[in-house]
């Protein structure tokens, strides 16, 4: 899409409302109101267009739910953090700016860092960890991608557009009609899931909790060994052969996941089953793991925390006197419930069930201020812009690291 | 406000000064020639008996990046505190971090402490080229930048398969280097990480990649004239063909003459000297790449030494990365093919002194230092941390300065190692003065610093203040005094001040029509604007702290 073929009131911006960071998306002003033209991804919708209904946003800072100055408002967060020993920063809902102002703050207060995702993350983590991975990326799944197997997830939750943009186009290598997708998991419909751009697309209904045994025997498949069960927690023997035949036929097979969606006891040893397959299938033919997911900024905090410190983003539960809770992307999540005095730096259009001991609205990268965040693949770095108060008046909201180093600089 | 830096010895070859008594003046965080009578002095630092040189460049480190953030995220194990014994606790500083995958702050101040006032990461991927810069934004005290992967990008393969005229490669090599902020291209594996997108396993000098029936040859030809036909100082930056593999010399020797005569420069080319002779198969051919080397003058090379201990190969041959996989310790790899642009391979690695393999690796790496004859061709690199951490540079240095001391630790290895190698024989030692050459001057050249790593006026005043010693690695490991910018930044090795230095770059002039075929490829095979895959300068610098000095072409 050339910028050049834009009228006055339009604006070509990147998407943070999920983790494939969506780049081409044509916004318009209308009468104040941002509306996305080009594509039907709610996400992106909820994202560019929140109401902006007076009544509703939360644009003035709050000391106990009292209407503050900033300036009131950043002196009592530094007054609660400054008597804390040892507060919990949570959340952590931003882009890399962002996050390395609370990073700095967090090693000047001795803080510990969760970010909201932290959990579902670790699942990933745990296998990078303790035997690594064979991964590939979103450019090289639309241009090599044969066969695709979706583990325990319908993607499309996750991510609205991933197969519009990735798999039901042509790529360099093969055509949309050559591929073919594979799902396995529950509650999921095959009616809504095909597409006629791709002649071969099937579903294996399986339980969530029937997938850690599941993919360990596709594991064992594709290694070679022979089974003598004919059932395995109700699926076919035979049918997960002939998914492992596909596997190993494929001239560059994927299988993708999101680990939000494998939300059950040690999820890891599921996730590492699909990265050995893909290890396995290396050794013959070319395949490559796809872990999804990546929503509000957490690839982007857990590699920024990394080469800040040396280490991933751990999913840690550290006992806390003070907790320090930043949203910028999402106003539908919530801080975690807490008895020790709260500071939101968070989202105007949050609805809070606690009142926080201090609350103040910051400016949303890809919104309200310009930006930078990594995509789920972490390959590709994408710049965010400023649309709104180019298009519609400015909300004159502050950004993170501004609040953020007013803080630090009180301490 | 001028600063007089009294009575130093200076090393300096860029202006042939070896060891002469001088005084330097600094203003303005540059060098500057001798002030009149009436100039105050604000400072002076008596010098006596020091040595001085300027500060130190590593044109081959690997600081920032993907495949750098990949290792520092597989192995947490490296962050921990732990009590180093021989020979690892030879290899580090006072203050080292013992650690092959340090943080960004530890990068900075670590290459800062030795006296490293520049270092550049050689491998960034144009896909992935703002998180370099992110990541070197985020490294304190020293200037860096980078060198822009090419080679395996379908982009490049579709154009030179189409057999595409010359002009048309220059323009996407020159769009490249502004799009990702760099001042080289460095060419990895030419062809291999593609072929192996298409599961071919080796790709050799004069073999097709399967499907874009072009050979590495091609690549190399096609790319080192591009580059010397834009007039960027850098020479193409070769990682060859057949990494690691016993007998991968000879593609190593055919690579030399790739270019038909265009300067190249050859990395870490230890692990592209094995032959195959001897039992094991294994053996330093070290001789023969020499022996090339010194005859062909349009080829330079960095050496890429290892050294003993744990560490982390971080590459983006995803090809040989792959092959090495198995030989993981810890047990655990991570290959991953990335955006049709380039691939990555991320393999932790213990080299051990008592491993036959191992210890003939150490032995060819000097073998090579000491028998290239012209010091301004071969460059001080452990091609971190692939080889070794770089904190282990004071250590070479030794090694390469002190035979009794480089025979010693020569008489502790894998005694068929020891057998394979003709070590002993070689009675080099390098002379301060070729050290500032390897480290500063000859750096300086290769990249086109002009105002780096050297001390005539005008130069920007990063240098470096040692005493004297005996004991080289005690010597290079804790300068007295580091100047950033005219700055004293560290004092008796510990740092005493946090600064921030500059991203070099180059910008070579293009044909502008070249977007055409680019933004229709980006719309039809890339999951990105073109627009978005190009690094502004705000991007660096709007943050107060970042700033880029975009060097002129020839």
């Amino acid at each position: 899409m050339m910028s050049a073929n834009l009228r006055t009131n339009q604006c070509i911006a990147t998407c943070p409302a999920c983790g494939l960071l969506c780049d081409d998306v044509l916004l318009e002003n209308k009468q104040n109101k941002l509306n996305v033209l080009n594509n039907n991804c709610a996400k992106s919708f909820a994202f560019f267009a929140p109401s902006l209904d007076e009544n509703l946003i939360n644009t003035t800072p709050k000391i106990a739910n009292k209407p503050a100055t900033l300036q009131q408002a950043i002196m009592h967060a530094a007054k609660l953090l400054k008597q804390a020993k040892q507060p919990a920063f949570s959340g952590l809902s931003t882009d890399i700016a962002g996050f390395r102002a609370i990073y700095h703050l967090a090693q000047k207060t001795n803080a510990s860092l969760q970010h909201a995702n932290a959990q579902s993350m670790a699942r990933n983590i745990d296998v990078l960890q303790s035997a690594g991975w064979q991964t590939t990326t979103l450019t090289e799944v639309k241009n090599r991608a044969d066969v695709l197997v979706c583990i325990g997830s319908d993607i499309v939750s996750h991510h609205p557009r991933f197969f519009e943009r990735f798999i039901l186009q042509d790529g360099m290598f093969v055509s949309a009609k050559q591929r073919e997708i594979i799902f396995i998991g529950e509650n999921l419909s095959l009616e809504k899931l095909k597409n006629d751009a791709v002649e071969a697309t099937s579903l294996l209904p399986c339980r969530a909790a029937d997938l850690p045994e599941i993919t360990l025997v596709l594991r064992a498949l594709v290694t070679g060994k022979q089974l003598k069960a004919i059932t395995v927690a109700g699926v076919k023997v035979s049918d997960l052969q002939s998914i492992a035949d596909k596997l190993k036929n494929a001239k560059y097979a994927v299988l993708a996941w999101v680990a939000k969606d494998l939300d059950f006891a040690h999820a890891e040893l599921t996730i590492q089953n699909m990265t050995e397959t893909v290890v396995t299938l290396n050794q013959t033919t070319r395949a490559g793991a796809l872990p999804l997911g990546g929503s509000d900024g957490d690839t982007s905090a857990n590699n920024a925390n990394t080469w800040l410190s040396g280490l991933a983003l751990n999913d840690t539960h550290i006992e806390h006197d003070c907790m320090l809770w930043v949203n910028s992307f999402s106003a539908d999540k919530l801080p975690p419930k807490t008895d020790k005095p709260l500071i939101v730096l968070g989202n105007i259009n949050h609805r809070l069930e606690q009142a926080p001991d201090v609350f103040i609205p910051i400016a949303t990268p890809g919104l309200d201020c310009s930006g930078t965040l990594f995509r789920v693949d972490s390959a590709v770095v994408l710049p965010l812009k400023k649309v709104r108060g180019y298009h519609q008046p400015t909300l004159a909201l502050p950004t993170l690291s501004e609040v953020v180093s007013e803080i630090e600089s009180l301490l | 406000m001028m600063t007089l830096l009294k009575n130093g010895k200076l090393y300096d070859p860029a202006h042939h000064k070896d060891g002469v008594v001088e005084d330097i003046y600094i203003s303005d965080g540059r060098i500057v020639s001798k002030p009149s009578e009436k100039e105050k002095i604000s400072q002076t630092y008596d010098l006596t008996g020091k040595v001085v040189m300027a500060g130190a460049i590593d044109m081959h480190s690997h600081i920032g990046g993907g495949k750098v953030n990949i290792a520092r995220m597989m192995l947490p194990e490296f962050q921990e505190t732990k009590t180093y014994s021989e020979p690892e606790a030879h290899i580090c500083t006072p203050n080292c971090s013992h650690n092959a995958t340090p943080n960004t702050t530890d990068t900075g101040f670590r290459y800062i402490e030795m006296g490293y006032t520049a270092a550049f990461e050689p491998a960034i991927l144009p896909i992935n080229a703002r998180q370099a810069h992110l990541e070197m934004g985020d490294t304190p005290m020293i200037d860096k930048g980078g060198y822009a992967m090419l080679g395996n990008d379908d982009y490049f393969l579709r154009l030179l398969a189409s057999r595409a005229d010359q002009k048309a490669i220059n323009d996407y090599v020159a769009w490249t280097l502004h799009a990702t902020q760099a001042i080289g291209i460095k060419v990895v594996n030419p062809g291999g990480i593609s072929a192996f997108k298409f599961n071919q396993r080796r790709l050799n000098l004069d073999e097709n990649n399967v499907h874009y029936q072009v050979t590495p040859r091609d690549i190399l030809k096609s790319l080192s004239t591009a580059v010397s036909q834009l007039g960027i100082a850098k020479p193409l930056h070769v990682h060859c063909n057949n990494l690691g593999v016993a007998g991968n010399f000879q593609t190593t020797l055919d690579t030399m003459g790739a270019s038909d005569g265009v300067p190249m420069h050859l990395t870490h080319i230890q692990f592209h000297s094995y032959g195959t002779e001897g039992d094991k198969k294994f053996s330093s051919a070290a001789a023969q790449i020499t022996e090339a080397l010194n005859k062909n003058k349009h080829i330079t090379a960095d050496v890429g030494q290892i050294l003993f201990g744990q560490t982390v190969t971080a590459s983006g041959d995803s090809m040989m990365q792959h092959l090495n996989a198995k030989h993981a310790s810890p047990k655990k790899t991570v290959i991953m093919d990335v955006e049709c642009d380039a691939g990555c391979g991320v393999v932790p690695f213990r080299y051990r002194d008592q491993n036959y393999v191992n210890a003939l690796q150490w032995a060819i790496g000097l073998e090579l230092f000491l028998s290239v004859d012209d010091p301004w061709r071969i460059f001080l690199t452990t091609d971190h941390p692939n080889g070794a951490p770089f904190t282990s540079y004071p250590h070479l240095i030794r090694l390469l300065m002190d035979k009794s001391f480089r025979n010693e630790a020569f008489a502790k290895l894998n005694l068929d190692a020891q057998a394979m190698s003709n070590l002993t024989s070689l009675n080099r030692e390098y002379s301060l003065y070729e050290i500032a050459i390897m480290t500063r001057a000859g750096a300086a050249k290769l990249i086109g610093l002009n105002n780096c790593g050297h001390l005539g006026a005008g130069a920007q005043a990063d240098i470096t203040v040692y005493t004297d010693q005996p004991n080289r690695e005690a010597m290079f490991a804790k300068p007295n005094y580091v100047f950033k910018n005219g700055e004293l930044v560290v004092k008796d090795g510990v740092v005493i001040k946090v600064v921030w230095g500059a991203t070099h770059v180059t910008k070579p002039a293009f044909d502008s029509g070249v977007e055409r075929g680019l933004s229709e490829y980006f719309e039809k095979y890339h999951t990105i604007q073109m627009d978005n895959f190009k690094i502004s300068d705000d991007e660096i610098t709007a943050d107060g702290r970042g700033k880029i000095i975009a060097h002129q072409t020839s």
